[in-house]
């Protein structure tokens, strides 16, 4: 008798008892739909945020400082940062000019709110930000027409500036140009000053907020030299922390070495300050392992389900094996082996326990559909934040979906074996007898 | 003179109800049933001859004394092995039918051929076969509760037939059906003897029943009383027998 027929009668005699059949299935769907639910739900939520974070900038790493030998917390003594322990302009300069075309730094400094009168004499309000070339690309703001703030710029002190989408239509009328036109903004002090504008970012809305978009104050970069200008510093001063977006064709790992090793080298002869280098990379990491954990802990409890279930499978198996004990009785007159016997109760736990996980899978898929539909209808009332998530795509996990199909399998393997070896064991004269 | 088919000496069944306790059923039993036979055993109930017959089947071991079936010592073999022996050599035919409720008579016909590993077309060929036999053909795909006792008792011929065994072992094959019917049952099993040459062991506690075969073996308390042929003529009367069986 092969594997085929012994299917066939395993299926048989589920189908004899469908109720019940279903009713025993139930703990092992309950228990593979969590694990497939929550498993889907951590893939999902996984994909969603990075793409989010890539779209956000994951070219982004930050140099801070940081003192050294801190590894016994209890005996180091705070010292105090002086200017001296700042990462210095020239340090900066000097890394750049090494790599100028793996990094732009990207540090972003809010000086003033600001406002201008149009031609249409309205009032239209601004926030002015120092900047550099990498800030737009910090901010993943996309470059709609001219140029980011230049490394000259920088150096030279220039009143340029790159103003938003927004701004342009606040301010100009429709199809004026406004590369290169000089705006005379009142900054909040009652100064006015000259930039020019040298280049227009497409604004978008999610760290900001949205609001009306006639109305909205947006952020006008200018070149983060003048903001220190403007604000009477006239000696360059170091940065505590230097954020810079690397090139995207290169690799990050490596991006993130040059960056390690040039300011150790820098700091090796500071007694008290060193560097440290994180990469938005890491902070993907570390969400990683979070979804991961928390992933790990509901499967385990899911699987305590999966469990109880099991033990449900099994008490069932012992009852359909008592029911039947004359069929036993039947089959071993009529010349059915110990092991074929056993085969057959194993086979039938197994079978309800793999319809039940495929049911559970199911299910468990359908429930992130669900869940993926709902996001998708929140995220489409709030249009801000569907700028930047775009459409939740539900990805089912397969590998989770592999393991419950073999763990469905082993739990009818474990719970059928003591059933089947009871049915296997019963003396044919006495399960003849049975009533 | 005809193979032998069962030799059985001195068999001994013995059950232990706790140790002082010992209870006998078979105080030593011997019996040669022939190749063609068609043999009555016959007792009153609490006679052994259940016992007997569940030994002669292979479903139980003697406590001790010999019994080969066809030639081999059913005491040496594993219970894989007395598996095989009931698959091949023996076909049951029970009292109380013991069909399988759930699958249709076909299937039931087919489930010895099934555990022999014939081919599912060939079972299914040869299930209908032994369906026309027993002229139960046109309620192949019929379940046991939607027969008759009688239907059912058929069908569980041609289950006992399937795999051709050596002998078939009817153990009160009519005692659940009336009168008609059970005629009708021992037709079939007449028509098996006569045109077939099967061997048929007939366990009954009816004494008219006996009377049809060829041989009458009585068992009384665990022994053999007499064991009558009627081909060498040395009939005995068997109804004073029953009768005292009967008041036993």
């Amino acid at each position: 008798m092969n594997m085929f027929e012994n299917l066939r009668m395993a299926f048989s005699s589920i189908a004899a008892n469908k109720l019940r059949s279903l009713l025993t299935m139930l703990g092992i769907i309950i228990g593979i739909s969590a694990v497939i639910t929550i498993t889907t739900l951590g893939t999902t939520l996984r994909a969603t945020i990075k793409n989010t974070l890539n779209s956000l900038g994951s070219n982004l790493m930050v140099v801070y400082i940081q003192q050294k030998n801190v590894d016994n917390y209890y005996d180091t003594v705070d010292v105090e940062i002086t200017d001296n322990d700042l990462i210095s302009v020239e340090m900066v300069d000097e890394f750049l000019e090494k790599y100028p075309d793996e990094f732009q730094m990207a540090n972003e400094n809010p000086f003033k709110s600001a406002t201008i009168v149009n031609s249409r004499n309205t009032t239209v309000k601004m926030n002015l930000v120092g900047g550099y070339e990498g800030t737009l690309a910090f901010n993943s703001y996309k470059l709609l027409s001219g140029r980011n703030i230049s490394t000259s710029d920088i150096k030279g002190k220039k009143h340029t500036c790159v103003v938003s989408d927004i701004f342009v239509e606040q301010y100009f009328k429709e199809k004026e140009e406004p590369l290169g036109y000089a705006l005379n903004v009142t900054l909040d002090d009652g100064m006015v000053q000259e930039f020019t504008i040298v280049g227009v970012y497409k604004y978008n809305s999610l760290n900001n907020g949205m609001g009306d978009r006639s109305k909205m104050s947006t952020p006008v970069y200018i070149p983060d030299t003048v903001v220190n200008n403007l604000k009477g510093i006239y000696t360059e001063q170091g940065y505590y922390n230097v954020y810079f977006a690397y090139n995207t064709k290169y690799d990050a790992n490596d991006m993130k070495a040059h960056l390690t090793d040039f300011f150790e080298e820098k700091y090796k002869p500071n007694k008290n300050f060193g560097t440290e280098v994180v990469s938005m990379e890491d902070q993907l990491k570390t969400i990683d392992m979070v979804i991961n954990i928390v992933t790990l802990v509901i499967t385990v409890i899911a699987a305590i389900s999966l469990i109880v279930g099991g033990v449900g499978v099994m008490n069932i198996m012992l009852v359909s094996v008592t029911e039947r004990t004359r069929e036993i009785g039947i089959r071993k007159a009529l010349g059915a082996k110990k092991s074929l016997i056993k085969k057959q109760f194993v086979m039938e736990a197994v079978i309800i326990c793999l319809i039940g996980g495929v049911i559970g899978i199911v299910i468990g898929i359908l429930n992130g559909e669900l869940a993926g539909l709902i996001a998708d209808h929140f995220v489409a009332s709030s249009p801000e934040y569907a700028e930047i998530l775009g459409e939740i795509t539900v990805v089912p996990s397969l590998s989770a979906i592999a393991v419950s199909i073999i763990f469905s399998t082993l739990t009818g393997v474990f719970f059928g074996i003591y059933p089947a070896g009871k049915a296997a064991k019963m003396n044919p004269i006495d399960a003849l007898r049975y009533d | 003179m005809a193979r032998t088919i069962i030799q059985m000496s001195d068999i001994i069944k013995r059950y232990y109800i706790g140790m002082p306790n010992e209870l006998q059923i078979l105080n030593g039993i011997s019996i040669e049933i022939h190749e063609g036979e068609f043999v009555a055993i016959v007792g009153a109930s609490g006679s052994g001859k259940s016992t007997l017959m569940n030994i002669i089947g292979a479903l139980d071991k003697p406590t001790e004394g010999s019994y080969f079936l066809n030639g081999t010592d059913i005491n040496q073999l594993s219970d894989k092995e007395l598996s095989k022996i009931r698959n091949k050599e023996i076909g049951f035919v029970f009292q109380t039918f013991n069909l399988i409720l759930r699958t249709t008579a076909l299937k039931n016909v087919e489930l010895p051929m099934l555990y022999a590993g014939v081919s599912r077309k060939e079972r299914a060929k040869r299930a209908m076969q032994l369906l026309e036999m027993v002229e139960m053909k046109d309620r192949a795909t019929h379940k046991p509760n939607e027969l008759s006792g009688g239907q059912k008792q058929r069908v569980a011929i041609a289950r006992a037939m399937a795999n051709n065994p050596s002998i078939i072992l009817a153990d009160e094959p009519t005692g659940a059906l009336d009168s008609k019917t059970g005629r009708l049952v021992m037709d079939i099993f007449h028509k098996l003897h006569k045109q077939e040459g099967k061997t048929i062991v007939l366990i009954t506690h009816s004494p008219e029943l006996a009377e049809e075969t060829e041989r009458i073996i009585t068992i009384s308390d665990g022994s053999v009383i007499s064991d009558v042929s009627k081909k060498e003529n040395t009939v005995i009367s068997l109804s004073k027998i029953g009768e005292e069986a009967d008041v036993q």
